[in-house]
């Protein structure tokens, strides 16, 4: 009891100097802002892009996946040359929420958009993205949901840790930093952001009009066309910084939906040994390489429970940088399972880049699982298994 | 989706997911077996569109057109319109009404159609297109048809389309099963015990959880659908057993819960670092310009507030 007292009395006094210190921080270190970099060649050439940071670790250029929470699972968001792969669930219900996220982060910073897909077609797929929470009205709703969501018990008035009754909730609200904007899944975003932005659209099946006869052991016309249109786009729009002298340089942003379905041609999904089975494995490493050389991050999705051929699928996991596996419950005899009512399934980190280091940015928890709430996605790590 | 087309869809789904499939419009997979054939159930829901007054397309490979539109009653076989892929399938006779390009060319011709209204394409089978022809093209075809009346480039008001599709599943591998399900907007599963047919449905809307429903019918012999209570009703084949929740603190040798009494006095417990609210209140206000920090001190009952030095006893 009488540690008790002196450690109560101890807090007391300095509970008291901080008060008077600062009244908004909490600590008097302040954060060094980064170099202006408007003029050519004095100081660092530090490259300041709207919506890009430097990673802490590693010193790679940022951007944010459109998930804070994913961001944090990554290391700090998706670095820029990299390929995010997203394996779908079965049902195909959110992957393209993902999708969808990243592609809002973009429209949102001001970046370039690049947006291929065989199934839809990428004017209805912007249509379709979540609506930003940026202002303090979404985040009093956010505050709500958080809340709501948690037990009785903290609503009591705390009786030991009193000094603790007036600091803020779990600081997970959204803030308002440049990097990383949280996104409501059940609105749209408002039509003059998507007019604003810039964007590209590679729709296959207009592009491609008749079957054309494939030779083995090449890419699917699909593929190609895919391809060319990307190296087109990231040459006319100079992400190579083939003209150094354009003032304000942008990030592409490039995503492609379904990638080896049968609907681009490629017919991994149907036969276990095709013909053009390599078609793919070879797209992946000719984007590597164009992303490699230019400003650009990409998503791709794919339905790799659908792959026929395991081989196929570990290939694909090494020729992409971070692989990220969505199961979700439906269907499945965990729906019911009492312990995970609360989410919708597990997110799988299969894999994470060693972008100019020797080891990779591992987070320590590996059971994390999903829950798409009335309007926000959610990772949290899962306590049971 | 117009606004009759969502109520005719609520209206069916009370009545059952099998009469409002075709409302749905989109690919739909009738997967069958050796034991338990799809083909009645497919001539039964071509004759329920021929009625609703849709124009109804055959492509017809695997049985003659005699032996199809066996069953049907004059006015229907009217308004089907036949295309005959069985007789002649590799258009050996090179005669003026065989269709070019195969069953694909015919089903872009169907679709390159200029007349609005709600059109019905059934593939008998498609179990013989994908033998026939690449699982991807094939798998390309189908979209673009059942997928036409959401494509914004057409000035023409072009109706919703249904693609029926018969499946023989025994016949194929995982891989082209598992293309065309990801394709198909509905799945209907044949199956059933002891003599009755009961078909599952498995809808995917698009962004949606799937729903499914087992659905037992029965065909009459003038193929209209006859839709019954089963055996067993289920509504949910996924779902295990409910559990019930064990509690765990039953059988421990410690007690983990409180009576009335115990609370009441944990309640009224003192703190040993009791503060009155007063103060607690002036530590938690923050306030500003306060130079000095002040100590607050409450004696606690076992504090001896003797002043005097406990080292004057020292004999140093």
């Amino acid at each position: 009891m009488a540690a008790v007292a002196t450690c109560g009395s101890g807090v007391g006094t300095t509970g008291s100097a901080v008060a008077t210190a600062s009244k908004s921080n909490v600590t008097s270190f302040q954060r060094r802002g980064p170099r202006a970099s408007g003029t050519n060649d004095s100081g660092p050439r530090l490259v300041s892009i709207a919506g890009t940071r430097p990673s802490v670790r590693n010193g790679q250029l940022l951007v944010s996946t459109g998930l804070p929470a994913l961001d944090q699972l990554l290391g700090g968001g998706l670095a820029i040359g990299t390929v995010l792969l997203i394996e779908e669930d079965k049902y195909n219900i959110y992957s393209p929420l993902l999708f969808k996220c990243f592609l809002a982060e973009g429209i949102v910073n001001g970046h370039t958009l690049l947006v291929a897909s065989a199934k839809e077609d990428p004017a209805n797929i912007l249509q379709e993205l979540p609506a930003p929470l940026l202002d303090d009205n979404s985040k009093k709703e956010f505050d709500e949901d958080v809340y709501n969501h948690k037990t009785p018990e903290s609503n009591i008035k705390m009786k030991i840790a009193w000094r603790y009754q007036l600091l803020p909730k779990m600081e997970i609200g959204p803030v308002s930093s440049r990097f990383g904007h949280y996104y409501d899944a059940s609105k749209r975003i408002p039509q003059e952001l998507i007019e604003a932005s810039n964007w590209h659209g590679f729709f296959l099946p207009e592009k491609i009009s008749s079957v054309l006869k494939v030779e083995p052991c090449s890419l699917t016309p699909g593929y190609i066309k895919l391809l060319q249109f990307i190296q087109n786009i990231i040459y006319e729009e100079r992400f190579d910084g083939s003209n150094p002298q354009k003032k304000q340089r942008n990030v592409l942003r490039i995503g492609i939906q379904n990638l080896g379905s049968p609907l681009w041609g490629d017919d991994i999904c149907c036969a276990e040994n095709g013909s053009n089975s390599h078609s793919l494995t070879k797209f992946l490493y000719v984007l590597r390489g164009l992303l490699r050389t230019s400003l650009s991050a990409c998503i791709i999705t794919m339905p790799t429970h659908l792959i026929q051929n395991k081989a196929i699928i570990a290939r694909v996991t090494n020729l992409s940088d971070i692989v990220i596996g969505l199961e979700s419950f439906i269907g499945s005899e965990r729906e019911t399972n009492p312990l995970y009512k609360d989410y919708h399934g597990l997110i799988h980190i299969r894999q994470i880049p060693r972008l100019n280091n020797l080891i990779c940015d591992e987070s320590d928890v590996k059971d994390l699982a999903f829950k798409l709430k009335r309007k926000l996605f959610t990772i949290e790590v899962d306590f049971i298994s | 989706v117009t606004l009759s087309e969502g109520a005719r869809a609520g209206i069916g789904r009370e009545l059952g997911m099998l009469d409002s499939l075709l409302s749905l419009g989109g690919l739909v997979l009738l997967r069958d077996s050796v034991e338990w054939e799809g083909r009645s159930l497919l001539k039964a829901l071509v004759k329920k569109s021929a009625l609703c007054g849709e124009q109804v397309h055959i492509l017809g490979c695997e049985v003659s057109e005699e032996e199809f539109r066996e069953g049907f009653d004059s006015d229907i076989n009217n308004r089907l319109v036949y295309h005959d892929f069985f007789r002649d399938p590799l258009n050996w006779s090179k005669t003026e009404e065989a269709l070019p390009g195969g069953p694909l060319g015919a089903l872009r011709a169907i679709c390159k159609r200029t007349d609005p209204g709600p059109i019905t394409i059934a593939l008998d089978s498609l179990s013989w297109l994908l033998l026939h022809l690449p699982c991807t093209t094939l798998c390309q075809a189908l979209h673009a048809v059942s997928h036409q009346d959401s494509c914004p480039g057409d000035s023409s008001p072009v109706g919703k389309v249904s693609v029926l599709g018969l499946l023989h599943e025994e016949l194929h591998g995982p891989g082209p099963v598992g293309a065309l399900t990801s394709l198909a907007q509905t799945e209907v599963t044949l199956g059933g015990t002891k003599g009755q047919a009961s078909a599952h449905i498995l809808c995917r809307r698009p962004r949606q959880r799937p729903t499914d429903q087992t659905q037992w019918f029965s065909i009459l012999p003038d193929f209209s659908l006859d839709l019954q209570e089963g055996p067993s009703v289920e509504s949910q084949p996924y779902s295990n057993p409910h559990i019930p929740p064990v509690d765990p603190t039953t059988h421990l040798t410690f007690n983990l819960h409180l009576s009335k009494k115990e609370r009441e006095a944990k309640d009224s417990l003192i703190l040993p670092f009791q503060f009155s609210s007063e103060k607690q209140q002036a530590l938690l206000r923050p306030r500003p310009g306060q130079a000095t920090s002040h100590i607050f001190y409450e004696p606690d009952v076992y504090d001896d507030l003797d002043q005097e030095d406990p080292d004057d006893d020292l004999d140093i």
